[in-house]
């Protein structure tokens, strides 16, 4: 599902984020990305969204080079390809249901669809009964449910989820974790870059150690050091 | 659906902007309707011309009735001339048509007179160099008389009318109003792609942050970029409609009020600025496709 071979990526300024890597991811997996802060985990993430590109090396998404595709199909990379992040990332004037909508709308999806799928998937995260609130009602929890449910809703063969738990207390972030979890038992593929030790240890999936831009880990049923 | 999306984008954005895009559109307004004036203003000075010259330098004026043997002697004559650059015969036909549009709602001149026993046929003449306008004189043997009339005894001919110095200042004085008016509407033209351009940005600034969801989510470059397009496009259009509007303002309340009162003056006439209208959009639209590019270009790259 995901490969990266010999990649490497040194941004503009000469920093080098990653430097020889290569991961195997395959469909279905769980996969948490560990290390320092500034080990390349983001960086990581990035290059599998095409927000950035490698410097060297091959990066396949989905069978898809990266490298080789152009910027007309960078989209639908992406609708194949979900993401969650630390900030939720959400419209605060846009209610529960339209931040979620909106990821449907903005990719031309028929208003039917939008209208069966949307509380279809805020039932799943567990939001069924807040579609109409605005972000600021809600916990953090619930907003990271939020921005899961719209990462979900174009159903993503892939989902990119970096440090979804960084701002959230640790009962919480077990919640969420149950949730990726779940998302990942119905066929998703989920790449999570986290420094949260308690998390990565309890639920004993792969672990992929980055450090100064080397995988120095690798390890099925990891913990996190 | 998708047009609803489109719609609803624009009017958020024209609402979230009100004060720039006010700017942006009484620019793009002022700088149309100034381009379509400097149109105006060379139909009007055209028509003028041809209407007072028949847009020809020279005119010799044959003696009624003019027999066909004369007018062909006449046009071997003068077209032999090197002077003489292109030579067309007006007959009755022609000449009134020409009447009828200098005189065009003038009842007194219309149906007082009768256009073909008053108007003598005649030699529509442009030089081929101005300077050489004696051989015309010189080969007819005319001479200027008391009255300033250029008499000419050549059989046949009547007498010689030299447009030149008229037709010379006419044209000075439309290139000083025209390029005038038309250098202003340049520059506002050019403030008003910046002002539209500014909004744009401001807009996509305003709301980086749905914009960078919309490319997480793999929405295409075109669906992010419409609705600002549209934005500007309506911004200019706006311009263009008031531009258009107060084109026609002035001519029902500036020119209508001098028709009749002038004489021997054609005045545009609302075909005219029919005929402005479809420049002023067209250059409305190509505002709205520059400020686009320029607004958009450094925002939007994946």
């Amino acid at each position: 599902m995901i490969s990266l071979q010999h990649v490497s990526k040194t941004y503009r300024n000469g920093v080098t984020a990653l430097e020889g890597v290569d991961v195997e991811v395959e469909k279905g997996e769980f996969v948490f990305i560990v290390g320092q802060s500034g080990s390349g985990k983001s960086t990581m993430i990035r290059l599998l969204l095409k927000e950035e590109e490698a410097t060297k090396g091959d990066i396949y998404v989905g069978g898809k080079h990266l490298g080789k595709m152009s910027s007309w199909d960078v989209p639908k990379l992406r609708r194949n390809v979900g993401t969650v992040f630390q900030d939720y990332k959400l419209l605060t004037d846009k209610t529960v249901f339209e931040n979620v909508s909106f990821a449907l709308e903005v990719i031309g999806k028929q208003k039917h669809v939008i209208d069966q799928r949307v509380p279809e998937i805020l039932d799943y995260v567990g939001l069924g009964d807040k579609l109409n609130n605005y972000p600021d009602e809600l916990s953090g929890g619930e907003q990271q449910r939020v921005s899961i449910a719209r990462a979900c809703v174009n159903r993503p063969l892939v989902l990119l989820a970096d440090e979804p738990t960084g701002n959230l207390d640790p009962n919480t972030s077990v919640d969420i974790m149950r949730l990726l979890d779940k998302v990942n038992r119905i066929g998703t593929t989920v790449v999570m870059a986290t420094h949260d030790q308690a998390i990565v240890d309890a639920m004993r999936k792969r672990v992929i150690e980055l450090d100064k831009g080397h995988v120095i880990r690798d390890q099925s049923r990891g913990v996190y050091s | 659906m998708r047009l609803e999306y489109y719609f609803r984008e624009t009017a958020a954005g024209l609402r979230r902007n009100g004060i720039v895009a006010f700017a942006a559109m009484s620019t793009a307004f002022i700088a149309l309707f100034l381009f379509g004036l400097s149109l105006l203003i060379s139909r009007e000075f055209s028509l003028v011309k041809d209407a007072w010259t028949g847009n020809v330098q020279v005119a010799v004026y044959l003696t009624d009735p003019a027999k066909p043997e004369t007018i062909s002697r006449l046009q071997t004559t003068l077209g032999d001339l090197e002077a003489v650059g292109s030579i067309e015969y007006w007959d009755k036909a022609r000449t009134c048509q020409q009447y009828d549009q200098l005189f065009e709602g003038q009842e007194v001149f219309q149906e007082g007179v009768n256009c073909e026993e008053a108007i003598p046929t005649s030699f529509r003449i442009n030089l081929s160099d101005p300077a050489k306008y004696d051989q015309i004189t010189a080969a007819l043997s005319c001479i200027p008389n008391d009255t300033g009339q250029i008499e000419c005894t050549e059989p046949g001919v009547r007498n010689v009318s030299d447009f030149r110095a008229l037709l010379d200042r006419l044209t000075t004085i439309t290139n000083v109003l025209q390029y005038g008016v038309l250098a202003i509407s340049v520059i506002m033209l050019a403030a008003a792609v910046a002002l539209v351009a500014n909004t744009l940005r401001m807009g996509m600034f305003a709301r980086r942050k749905e914009i960078g969801i919309m490319r997480l989510v793999g929405a295409t470059n075109w669906r992010i970029r419409v609705p600002f397009l549209i934005e500007g496009l309506v911004e200019a259009l706006v311009g263009a409609t008031l531009a258009i509007f107060f084109l026609f303002v002035i001519k029902v309340l500036g020119i209508d009020q001098l028709r009749g009162s002038v004489q021997f003056f054609p005045l545009i006439k609302n075909s005219d600025v029919l005929w402005v209208a479809p420049w002023v959009l067209g250059f409305a639209a190509i505002i709205a496709i520059i400020a686009g590019t320029i607004g958009m270009r450094r925002f939007l790259d994946v």
